[in-house]
């Protein structure tokens, strides 16, 4: 199963639409990213990415949750060990 | 255990798709294993959580296919509610499963797949991807654009903005359909479909110039599942699992979600952590399943839509079917059915209706709930205790039905293009376009854009490390 992990777009480059593409932060670590299925996307917003193509944006809340969960497995996976 | 299968978000975002070919004495391949990391530790959060939660839960933690995982465990949760949902409710749900697959199909076969088919294998890997793509074919790019937004403003209409929608609910969907929203979403529909019937044009044209790569991409016989209706036909949301063998005999038919216990068994392979299910009356591995797309379409007897039906016909003529190669096709003649079995449910006279969800007390302690994804056949089964809270969760994605099927695929792949004791650019390419076909949802990874992070290993019969990529 595939985690979802919110990344943090960082900057923008959009010279063609279809180009568009964005540095994002996954966690510290950036990735160069296909921004032209969300061209509402904005410097700070969350995004889901998928083998490099940004799918959706998600709300700060909503990626909030998303590490809260993500918290809360690690931990459980560290008990299991 | 090792620390890589932790779910620490940075290791899984670094994590590669690890796969290592195996050579013999006489220098030729003799195995090849493609190593998948899986999320461990998910059923553990799961339990003790009120099993209403699941479907946004799942969908939250599934994003790259949050409306498949919705789907799926809103229909597990009604079945531990024991309620027949609302038809109306089940035909909208039924749309946004459809738009989750026209969607997903485009981003693979467009972005994904669409510049190793219009460029090449072997061409120059910087010019081989979505940029090159552009100059040599600017309309296939665009075109994939849209449709890949078709499918996504379909889900937001009904769902919301939001990307994890909390409009499918168990029991049925939070809110009807207005008149307005319908009508946007037929507005959209002659021109995908006009679109989708183009790039099946395209795609046929380019087929000559892949005669190796069909002969050679996960080209043998292995059994195949997929949902059918009650006529035997292509269903996606709701219907009986029906394997059939590589002949086309039907080897088990009309199952429902409760019968998957007894006739699917996971094996866990020791190289990998992605459990590897199979087809249990006929042991490991001789009953190595493919689910998705092109499985759907050699289990099923026709299509529904006229169009994607008269599609479905001329791909029954080909010979080398069974290759997963026709994956792509057969994602393109599943979007075309998508964006007609939407237009059909949408005409329907109650659409409109205002009665979309059941309300229930939970009545079983256990639920079984199986859709169609994107990439194939998805389970969810749950069991809660008396107040309603989840003691057990176990979930197959299509991803892992493929698992067998991939790791096949990729041998076969290595002993065709893997020459000497190297490992070549054009050889990498194609263990990573025969993954591809599959569309395996573990890339998560935000490697170059539209690249799968891939580490392969090349060993000698001593076990010496010969030559290694890694991107």
């Amino acid at each position: 199963m595939c985690l979802a992990v919110p990344g943090k777009v960082i900057s923008i480059n959009d010279a063609d639409p279809l180009f568009r593409t964005g540095k994002v932060n996954f966690g510290g670590i950036v990735k160069e990213v296909n921004l032209a299925y969300t061209p509402e996307a904005q410097i700070g917003d969350y995004v889901i990415v998928h083998v490099g193509f940004a799918l959706s944006v998600v709300d700060p809340d909503e990626a909030a949750r998303v590490f809260a969960y993500l918290a809360q497995m690690d931990e459980l996976g560290e008990l299991e060990e | 255990m090792t620390k890589e299968i932790t779910i620490n978000p940075v290791t899984r975002i670094e994590g590669h798709g690890k796969i290592t070919i195996y050579l013999a004495e006489d220098g030729s391949v003799s195995d090849a294993k493609f190593h998948v990391t899986q999320l461990r530790g998910f059923e553990k959060f799961a339990e003790g959580r009120p099993f209403h939660e699941m479907p946004s839960l799942m969908a939250r933690i599934c994003g790259i296919c949050p409306v498949s995982h919705l789907i799926a465990s809103a229909k597990a949760c009604d079945a531990l509610l024991g309620v027949r949902i609302p038809p109306v409710a089940a035909a909208l749900r039924r749309v946004m499963n459809l738009a989750q697959l026209a969607q997903s199909h485009a981003l693979s076969f467009f972005y994904l797949s669409a510049p190793d088919l219009l460029l090449g294998m072997d061409s120059d890997p910087a010019q081989r991807n979505l940029f090159g793509m552009l100059s040599a074919n600017p309309q296939l790019a665009r075109d994939g654009v849209t449709l890949r937004q078709n499918g996504q403003q379909i889900i937001e209409l009904l769902g919301g903005k939001r990307i994890h929608p909390g409009w499918v609910v168990p029991g049925g969907v939070a809110e009807p359909l207005s008149a307005e929203k319908r009508d946007q979403i037929l507005a959209m529909l002659p021109n995908a479909i006009a679109i989708t019937q183009q790039a099946i044009h395209w795609f046929k044209e380019q087929l000559p110039r892949f005669a190796e790569e069909i002969s050679a991409f996960a080209n043998f016989p292995t059994l195949h599942m997929g949902m059918v209706d009650r006529r035997g036909n292509l269903e996606t949301y709701d219907g009986y699992l029906r394997i059939v063998d590589a002949e086309g005999n039907v080897v088990e038919d009309r199952m429902t979600p409760e019968d998957y216990l007894d006739l699917i068994e996971e094996a866990a392979e020791p190289h990998s952590f992605l459990k590897s299910p199979y087809y249990k009356p006929r042991g490991y591995v001789d009953g190595m399943l493919r689910v998705g797309p092109l499985s759907r379409l050699l289990a099923a007897n026709q299509i529904s839509t006229p169009l994607a039906n008269a599609a479905l016909q001329d791909f029954r003529q080909i010979p080398e079917r069974q290759s997963s190669f026709y994956f792509h096709l057969a994602r393109l003649i599943e979007i075309l059915y998508a964006w007609e079995e939407i237009q059909r449910v949408l005409n329907l006279p109650d659409i409109l209706s205002e009665h979309v969800r059941a309300h229930a007390e939970p009545n079983a302690f256990e639920g079984v709930g199986i859709s169609e994804a994107p990439r194939g056949t998805l389970m969810h089964h749950y069991k809660i205790d008396k107040h309603g809270l989840i003691t057990y969760v176990n979930l197959i994605i299509a991803t892992g039905h493929n698992n067998l099927a991939m790791n096949a695929g990729v041998k076969q792949v290595a002993q065709r293009f893997v020459r000497g004791d190297r490992l070549t650019e054009g050889m990498l390419n194609r263990v990573e376009a025969v993954i591809r076909t599959f569309d395996p949802c573990l890339s998560c990874s935000t490697h170059a854009v539209g690249q799968m992070p891939l580490h392969v290993q090349l060993l000698a019969p001593n076990g010496e490390v010969l030559d290694e990529i890694a991107r």
